[in-house]
């Protein structure tokens, strides 16, 4: 009887739960919502942006759509930054728009259910909590559980147009 | 040359509710009490757009409702009059309101002319401060202000028996103003009951009245007593059906739209003919043929037994067939005005009152639009009636004449889809921009095989090798072909023109003659669609302020009657538009003094063109009145902005007292440009090629510093800021000397700049892709484009990198 009810439960879990992609940024491990993924593609060097961040690399042609490519090792503050041919960038497809994300390797698909991810203590500054949806765990690795497209049109990344970036740039 | 202004009716409908759109969305998101400036321009302009383009069109009911609108806005804009919510209320009401009466106009339900009125009345309130709540004092004013009947029905209350009612508008010459118009009205009064609808205010007594007057018939006395104080085309009469007694007494009596008396072909003259079937009821509404006793004919020659034809409203394509099957004439109708906002939807009553179907079952006799074979006086003619304008067959739409079409003008604004026998199709602009996006596509993927087989050297087969070179032929060739479906003579925009110049010459009291001069000139369909607006700002600037009146012009030894040349032509890759007038010129000192009022930086050290180009700066205006023409000061922002957008710049020549000649040039299409290449570093930038004046490799020492900030180049004996991209876009650099490298001397909005840059590379046409669809605006950057070996390259800003030089220049001096 609990045997069966157990199964039931898990059976609505798996229903209620989505599927992520999981890469690697240094030693941790990041889950986005794959649904945001559009495509995995190798690194090519990007087109600078002239007075642009450094963590935007440039913009890159992507079947003849203008993408912007950002370093997440780059804007994580991460030590080692360098680009190899296995270097992966992944076209994430967020608020109508394409960005491409530079990231160390990509890991695995994964099933999260909403119970499985647990609330993220609060960290201290070095990255805004308020991206970070939770901590999972799998096969004992512990997954930052992160809200890709609310990072992405913050306006710390700077990718979308606001009156302060206009601003900032006509000075 | 005639022009029938329908052509244009969809795009003037689209561009209406574009800015009727966007309108209503800046309201919503305005923050009413502190409301962002460019927001509120932004509804003003667009508020003026909405009046401009219907004043051209003839549609006067909008155009006075957006000009009560526009005044308010406008106060509010200056900052007269704070803004409050109930305004924005108002706003979105008379949003609403023009919405309604554009649709009425597409052949939808007419507007209330109750609630007209009342908005109307209410904008005016708010307009005067007249503290008001949106509630009863405003619905007392309506009433009192439009007594007339709810649209749509046949009676007005006031309308005793046999009466019929009868719009009278004129705009009365400046002679007859004042004396002769009230003697006109109190003539008026003896035959029937009149009310003043509408009349210009008490110190400006040349402006647009608007009479109604009740009596059993119209006097013969009236329209002589018109001709005599009001131009032989500024006034019309025409009946107002929702005063009709009944149905069947009902004819139009139409005269030509003002404006447009002189054409003498086929225009809605509409007049009751009773001796055509012998039947006291029975009227035909058609065009009189060249021969008058024609006329008749096609409506009435079979058994009129009460038939009547009835055609109302868009008359073009019914009558066009119709008479040319009688005798190979064929009415060309003018537009007629529209409807006044009293008169019900002239559709639903064309259908209400036109028997013709079940009479046709009856006994036999028709109605002006059922294609019946039997008798074959009226049957549609076979083939469309010769039309004389060129570009009828570019622009299949709504108007074609063919047959098929007729049995459709019962709703003419749904006779959109015209049926087979054309040579055209109408696709949307989206599946040709998509093709020609697939296209550029396949071009770039070309130049990338071409470039690997390059690299191949001799391992290329020669087969592969051929069979490129076939391939890029082809894809030329192929994107060529696709980007001419896009390309459209300029006789789309210009045709428009003339409607305009005579109705605002009349207006104004001014003989202006309008020249064109290279109508075939092609160039993109979207910049066609856009330039209209701002070449119309242009030439009402020219009418209204250029040329000069009469009697000025006669007493300066001019010919009295002024003229305004649009002249395009190709140069290069560009289409240069010339708005030319012989009229008073640019008062370089009037300019400078109101820009001194102004506050902006002005000296008279500056060359006359950038004094000129001030007269484009926001709320400049040196009009001594605000006139519902111009004078405001926003078209002139509004056309640079427009143009700019376009990837266009204008400039200005003019000499006082000769005339004046704004030369717009434009970039053939939107999508493609001529560049240069420049490499910086390891970099590629494209140069767009129209500001390019040339380029030179300086010497040592050509180069001089200001205050050892701000450098300057000597060419041709000019100094010229130096930008020197690099350093602006903080990027390496392969050279380290300016010797090594070249200066490009670029020329933006008449300011120059020398560029520097490592190297030239080539020159390409690129196709324009946005930066902002997954960016964002990027400083000195106008967008983006893909090379032949796939990679991006940047299109540089010309006009922000001058920019940056002048400021340069200034943070040094």
């Amino acid at each position: 009887m609990e045997a069966m009810q157990a199964a039931a439960q898990r059976g609505e879990e798996e229903l209620a739960s989505s599927e992520f992609l999981t890469f690697t940024l240094g030693q941790e491990e990041y889950a986005i919502d794959i649904l945001r993924v559009q495509e995995i593609r190798g690194y090519e060097p990007p087109t600078l942006i002239a007075n642009a961040p450094p963590f935007i690399k440039g913009v890159i042609n992507l079947r003849g759509i203008i993408v912007p490519i950002v370093d997440l090792r780059i804007k994580f503050h991460l030590p080692l930054v360098e680009y190899t041919p296995f270097t992966v960038v992944i076209i994430l497809n967020v608020a109508n728009r394409v960005v491409g994300v530079v990231v160390d390797s990509v890991s695995d698909v994964i099933r999260l259910s909403p119970a499985q991810i647990r609330p993220a203590p609060d960290f201290s500054a070095s990255f805004d909590t308020k991206y970070i949806q939770g901590l999972a765990t799998a096969e004992g690795r512990m997954l930052i559980v992160t809200d890709i497209e609310q990072l992405m049109v913050s306006r710390e990344m700077d990718l979308l147009d606001s009156p302060d970036s206009n601003g900032a740039a006509a000075h | 040359m005639s022009i029938d202004m329908t052509q244009f009716y969809q795009v003037f409908f689209e561009e209406s509710a574009e800015h009727l759109a966007e309108m209503e969305s800046l309201l919503l998101g305005l923050d009413v009490l502190a409301p962002e400036p460019e927001d509120l321009n932004a509804i003003f302009r667009a508020a003026h757009s909405i009046k401009g383009s219907s004043g051209t069109f003839g549609f006067t009911d909008l155009a006075e409702l957006t000009h009560v609108l526009e005044n308010l806005l406008d106060k509010i804009r200056k900052n007269e009059i704070p803004l409050r919510a109930e305004m924005v209320d108002a706003f979105l009401e008379t949003g609403d309101l023009l919405k309604t009466m554009l649709a009425a106009h597409q052949g939808g339900e007419a507007a209330d002319p109750g609630t007209v009125a009342a908005v109307s009345q209410r904008l005016q309130q708010l307009t005067d401060g007249v503290e008001g709540s949106a509630g009863t004092p405003v619905t007392a004013a309506a009433g009192a202000a439009a007594p007339a009947a709810p649209a749509g029905e046949a009676v007005a209350p006031s309308a005793g028996p046999g009466e019929r009612g009868f719009c009278i508008e004129f705009v009365p010459t400046a002679a007859s103003a004042s004396h002769g118009v009230a003697g006109f009205v109190a003539e008026l009064g003896r035959h029937g009951r009149v009310e003043v609808l509408q009349q210009p205010p008490q110190d400006e007594p040349v402006g647009f009245w608007s009479l109604r007057l009740l009596a059993p018939a119209l006097p013969e006395s009236v329209r002589e007593q018109l001709d005599f104080i009001a131009e032989k085309d500024a006034w019309r009469i025409e009946e107002d059906r929702s005063v009709g007694s009944d149905g069947a007494a009902a004819f139009g009596f139409f005269d030509d739209a003002p404006g447009l008396s002189d054409e003498t072909r086929g225009y809605g003259f509409f007049d009751p003919l009773p001796e055509a079937g012998g039947e006291a009821e029975a009227y035909g509404f058609f065009a009189p043929l060249p021969e008058p006793e024609a006329a008749p004919g096609p409506g009435l020659a079979g058994d009129p037994e009460g038939a009547y034809g009835f055609f109302d409203s868009l008359p073009a394509e019914a009558a066009a067939p119709a008479s040319a099957g009688a005798d190979e004439g064929y009415g060309f109708f003018e537009p007629l005005p529209a409807p006044e906002p009293a008169s019900p939807a002239p559709v639903a009553e064309a259908q209400a009152l036109s028997p013709a179907q079940p009479l046709d079952a009856e006994d036999g006799s028709y109605g002006f639009f059922e294609p019946l074979p039997a008798p074959p006086a009226a049957a549609p003619a076979p083939q469309p009636p010769a039309r004389q304008l060129p570009e009828e067959k570019h622009e299949p739409g709504p108007q074609a004449p063919v047959p098929a079409a007729a049995p459709k003008v019962q709703k003419p604004g749904k006779a959109v889809v015209a049926a087979g026998g054309d040579s055209s199709i109408r696709v949307s602009v989206e599946k040709v921009d998509q093709l020609i996006n697939l296209v550029g596509e396949l071009v770039i993927t070309q130049a990338m095989l071409l470039q690997t087989v390059a690299q191949m050297q001799e391992a290329a087969p020669e087969r592969l090798v051929n069979g490129l070179t076939q391939l890029e032929r082809n894809s030329r060739d192929l994107q060529e072909a696709v980007m001419s479906i896009r390309m459209l003579p300029i006789s789309f925009v210009f045709s428009r023109f003339p409607r305009v110049v005579r109705d605002l010459s009349a207006k104004l009291g001014k003989q202006v003659e309008l020249k064109t001069i290279g109508d075939t000139t092609e160039l993109d369909k979207g910049l066609i669609e856009r330039i209209a607006d701002p070449l119309t700002h242009l030439i009402r600037n020219s009418l209204d302020h250029g040329i000069e009146s009469p009697e000025k012009r006669a007493a300066l030894g001019k010919n009295p009657c002024g003229t305004i040349t649009l002249k395009a032509s190709h140069q290069g890759g560009n289409v240069v538009i010339e708005v030319g007038d012989d009229g008073a010129g640019l008062n370089r000192e009037k300019i400078l003094a109101k820009a001194r009022e102004k506050g902006l930086q002005v000296s008279e050290q500056m060359t006359d063109q950038e004094v000129f180009a001030l007269i484009f700066e926001a709320g400049f205006s040196t009009a001594d009145q605000v006139t519902d023409v111009s004078g405001r000061g926003v078209g002139m922002d509004v056309v640079r902005r427009n143009i700019q957008e376009l990837g266009g710049r204008i400039e200005i020549e003019s000499m006082l007292g000769i005339g004046t000649r704004m030369t717009v040039r434009l970039p053939l299409t939107l999508a493609i440009l001529d560049g240069m290449s420049v490499a910086v570093g390891d970099q590629t930038y494209i140069l767009p090629l129209s500001y390019v004046m040339e380029s030179l490799q300086p010497e040592p020492g050509d180069i001089k510093t200001l205050a050892n900030q701000g450098r300057v180049i000597q060419v041709r004996g000019e100094y010229l800021p130096v930008v020197v991209l690099h350093e602006i876009f903080n990027i390496q650099k392969a050279v380290t000397h300016f010797n090594q490298g070249i200066m490009v001397v670029l020329d933006a909005d008449g300011a120059s700049a020398a560029l520097f840059v490592d190297a030239l590379v080539g020159q390409h046409q690129v196709v324009i892709k946005s930066l902002e669809a997954n960016y964002r605006r990027v400083q000195g950057i106008s967008g983006a484009t893909i090379m032949g070996d796939g990679h991006v390259a940047l299109i540089l800003d010309v006009s922000a990198i001058v920019g940056m030089g002048k400021q340069q220049m200034q943070r040094a001096a």
